[in-house]
């Protein structure tokens, strides 16, 4: 056991942090207490900060050579992400492309679609989406509705897609359809590639709970997409679907990444914050505060363990479940602790000097709480995958789609 | 980075696992709470060589790891084995200027206890019971006695809780502060480890209790309440098995590191034990309720630890003093 950087790792942390510091100026940093950046006000600089990274080998450092990435490891990607995380570089804009769409094109796309779209995602020329979420249909993903029908060569999509992050400003989507409703519900499913600036794409923004608009209606009205940009067979999308699915866990908290504010963030507010409060307020802050750091170190060295285990051949399994779930837990008890440790401006949506950070904050948490499996989703997976306690009993498995449908 | 035991490791901890399923059981333990012998007992512990995994091999110990004690002990709390390796753990570090008392802790010819609070009365301390020596800090000493022993009624007798008043003292370091705070870091450390071995049992008791009992046609396991409750503790079990580790290897290797992840590691296994040990009584219903079953033999060391060798309080505020005061960065 050695939490150093081995040899490898340290000469490999010495190069990322060295091209950040040679390619600095052209990269977008955040401010001291700037947590994220609007995609759609700094989309311009994000791109380019991306095709920057991407230019000096710093994006895709997991995939494969042969579609423009690095071959590299996860532990070399976590070191790549701690690097930027020090530099205060923001998330990538394409980080949903990178995580969860460039790898199911890999995974299932022909050849002619690698060629085409992998190295332009890699260098944000195009940033994508994931169009799987309907109105009917977010954790019973199997039972959406938008149709996709076959007319000649082309497919026909109709339907509404939701809390579609990132859509605003994509160009690309995996789009989850049904194209068999005579099927049962996970057996008529295909996947595409589709053009979010093709003619009958309306994307409306959402307005989050925190007042911003990272999500989006997506709205599909006799949208032609060519079968070329199928992905995978018709009737395949369930298993197209779950190579996504796979790669959301492990790209969320699933190996070591934090979700929510890094603990080092919330330790300095804390040395800042604490003398400022009465003397018996501050006992009771320090027992939140001791609490939120437990917890957020119990789920960083867990997400290293299970670092360990991928980056020496292991398979990301069910387990990567329990990384969203207690990094969840851990930035829940972050955000709530941050808060409280303005004294009276927690009741406010700003500090008295303006500083929104630990209340917006704190807005993330539920939505991190539903996205990418809700925590009661993944418990049940947790429960029945890695624990093997028996499945609920279910009724729509087997039946027709459409004989099912209210 | 490389956060995972090696195969040394996990050989020791499967020759751990045979001994201690041999050895210990929780039906001992219940036997102990109406005056029964508790197992495996001091002796077998020193004839295989758990007493002396952290003394030096010059005095007849294994010279080991912290953390090669941590696997083993997890083993031991698994069964609710007696004695504690928290009380081998913590003598030998307060012993590694004593060459001759720590081979008599590793071959187990004299039956050390250390003693918390004052040592005119101490606070109930670990394995004090049936010890014949006490080890104590005496107004910043370090000091070794013989002891007048009395006993409680034991919530969980496996602890061999008793508070002593010591009868004599003689001198083993002065100005020991360091050391005795160290001492009680590891032995937090080799508490928490196995409080992990603990909780982990419960949830596999749990688990396999959920996979055969059925309630309305249906496993009980199916039921999302159930199945919940087990899955929240056997996350809190792997986020402790982390911190365990993290907190052992510390111990050894980066002992700048040594308190947070120590306070840490005992904080998370207080909450994580009851709550693991909680929710196997729940559900078992019933029948987990009963003397026969060993749930409350788990439930009684969950309720005891968390409040030995400082209880989640004084740790969690540990760690956000030792945070705040600069120990992460940020
Ligand atoms: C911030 C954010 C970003 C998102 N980004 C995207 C995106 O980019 N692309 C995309 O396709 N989708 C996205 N989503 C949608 C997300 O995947 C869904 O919201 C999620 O899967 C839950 O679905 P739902 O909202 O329909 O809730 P529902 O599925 O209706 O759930 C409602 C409640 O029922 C519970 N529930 C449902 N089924 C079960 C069950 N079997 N057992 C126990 N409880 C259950 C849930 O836990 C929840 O508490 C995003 C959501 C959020 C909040």
């Amino acid at each position: 056991m050695d939490f150093d950087d081995s040899p490898d790792e340290a000469e490999y942390r010495a190069r990322v942090r060295d091209l950040l510091e040679r390619h600095a100026a052209d990269l977008l940093h955040l401010e001291a207490g700037q947590e994220g950046v609007d995609a759609r006000t700094h989309e311009a600089e994000m791109r380019r900060t991306q095709r920057v990274l991407a230019e000096v080998g710093l994006v895709g450092v997991t995939w494969p050579r042969e579609y423009g990435g690095q071959g590299g490891t996860l532990v070399q990607q976590a070191i790549v992400s701690q690097e930027l995380a020090r530099a205060r570089v923001p998330a990538l804009i394409n980080h949903i492309g990178i995580g969860m769409c460039g790898p199911t094109v890999i995974a299932h796309g022909s050849q002619d679609q690698r060629d085409r779209y992998l190295a332009r995602l890699l260098r944000a020329d195009d940033v994508w989406c994931q169009l799987f979420s309907e109105p009917a249909s977010g954790s019973d993903l199997a039972a959406l509705r938008t149709t996709a029908v076959r007319d000649g060569d082309d497919w026909v999509v109709n339907g509404q897609k939701v809390w579609t992050t990132l859509a605003h400003v994509a160009d690309h989507g995996i789009l989850l359809t049904r194209t068999d409703p005579e099927r049962p519900k996970h057996a008529g499913l295909t996947m595409f590639v589709v053009d979010l600036h093709a003619p009958g794409v309306t994307v409306r923004p959402l307005r989050q709970m925190g007042g911003q608009s990272d999500f989006n209606e997506v709205f599909f009205d006799d949208v032609r997409i060519p079968d070329s940009e199928r992905l995978g067979e018709p009737g395949e999308g369930w298993r197209v679907a779950l190579t996504t699915l796979m790669n959301e866990r492990v790209a969320i908290g699933g190996a070591g990444g934090t979700i929510g504010l890094p603990v080092e963030a919330f330790v300095q507010h804390a040395r800042e914050r604490l003398p400022a409060l009465d003397p018996e307020r501050q006992v009771l802050a320090r027992q939140a505060v001791g609490r939120a750091v437990v917890a957020a170190l119990g789920a960083r060295y867990t997400g290293y363990r299970r670092l360990t285990v991928l980056s020496q051949g292991g398979i990301p399994g069910p387990e990567a479940s329990a990384g969203k779930l207690a990094g969840t837990e851990a930035a829940r008890l972050v955000a709530d602790a941050g808060v409280r440790l303005l004294g009276d401006d927690a009741v406010y949506a700003a500090t008295g000097d303006g500083d929104d950070r630990w209340q917006r904050t704190q807005s993330w948490i539920p939505g991190i709480a539903i996205a990418g499996g809700t925590d009661q989703v993944l418990r049940n997976i947790i429960g029945e995958r890695v624990l093997g306690l028996p499945p609920e009993p279910r009724s729509d498995k087997t039946a027709p789609f459409s004989g099912g449908r209210r | 980075m490389n956060f995972d035991l090696d195969d040394d490791q996990r050989d020791i901890a499967a020759g751990a696992r045979d001994f201690y399923r041999g050895s210990a059981s929780p039906a001992a333990a219940r036997a102990g709470l109406e005056g029964g012998r508790l197992e495996p007992g001091r002796k077998a512990l020193a004839d295989i060589g758990f007493l002396g995994i952290t003394v030096p091999d010059e005095s007849g110990g294994a010279g080991r790891s912290v953390l090669d004690l941590a696997v083993v002990a997890e083993q031991g709390g698994a069964v609710l084995a007696a004695p504690s390796l928290v009380t081998a753990a913590r003598a030998a570090v307060l012993l590694s200027g004593e060459p001759e008392l720590a081979a008599q802790l590793a071959d187990g010819s004299t039956a050390f206890a250390v003693l918390d609070g004052d040592p005119d009365e101490s606070a109930p301390s670990v394995d004090a019971a049936d010890a014949t020596a006490f080890l104590a800090l005496d107004g910043g000493d370090l000091v070794l006695g013989e002891g007048e022993v009395v006993p409680g009624r034991p919530l969980d007798a496996t602890r061999g809780l008793a508070s002593v008043r010591l009868s004599s003292r003689r001198v083993l370091a002065a100005d020991a502060g360091e050391l005795w705070a160290r001492a009680r870091r590891v032995a937090a450390v080799v508490m928490a480890a196995e409080d992990l071995g603990g909780a982990d049992r419960c949830v596999q008791l749990g688990v396999a209790y959920a996979q055969e009992r059925e309630a309305f046609g249906r496993k009980i396991g199916s039921y999302q309440a159930v199945k919940h409750m087990l899955v929240d503790a056997w996350v809190g079990v792997e986020q402790l098995r982390s911190l365990v580790w993290w907190a052992a290897w510390a111990a050894d290797a980066n002992p700048a590191e040594l308190p947070l992840a120590a306070a840490a590691a005992k904080a998370c296994a207080a909450s994580v034990f009851e709550q693991a040990a909680g929710t196997l009584i729940q559900v078992h219903g019933g029948i987990g309720f009963t003397w026969e079953h060993d749930a409350h033999l788990f439930w009684r060391r969950a309720k005891v630890d968390r409040l030995l060798l400082g209880d989640e309080a004084e740790h969690l505020d540990a760690v956000a003093r030792i945070a705040v005061a600069g120990a992460l960065g940020g």
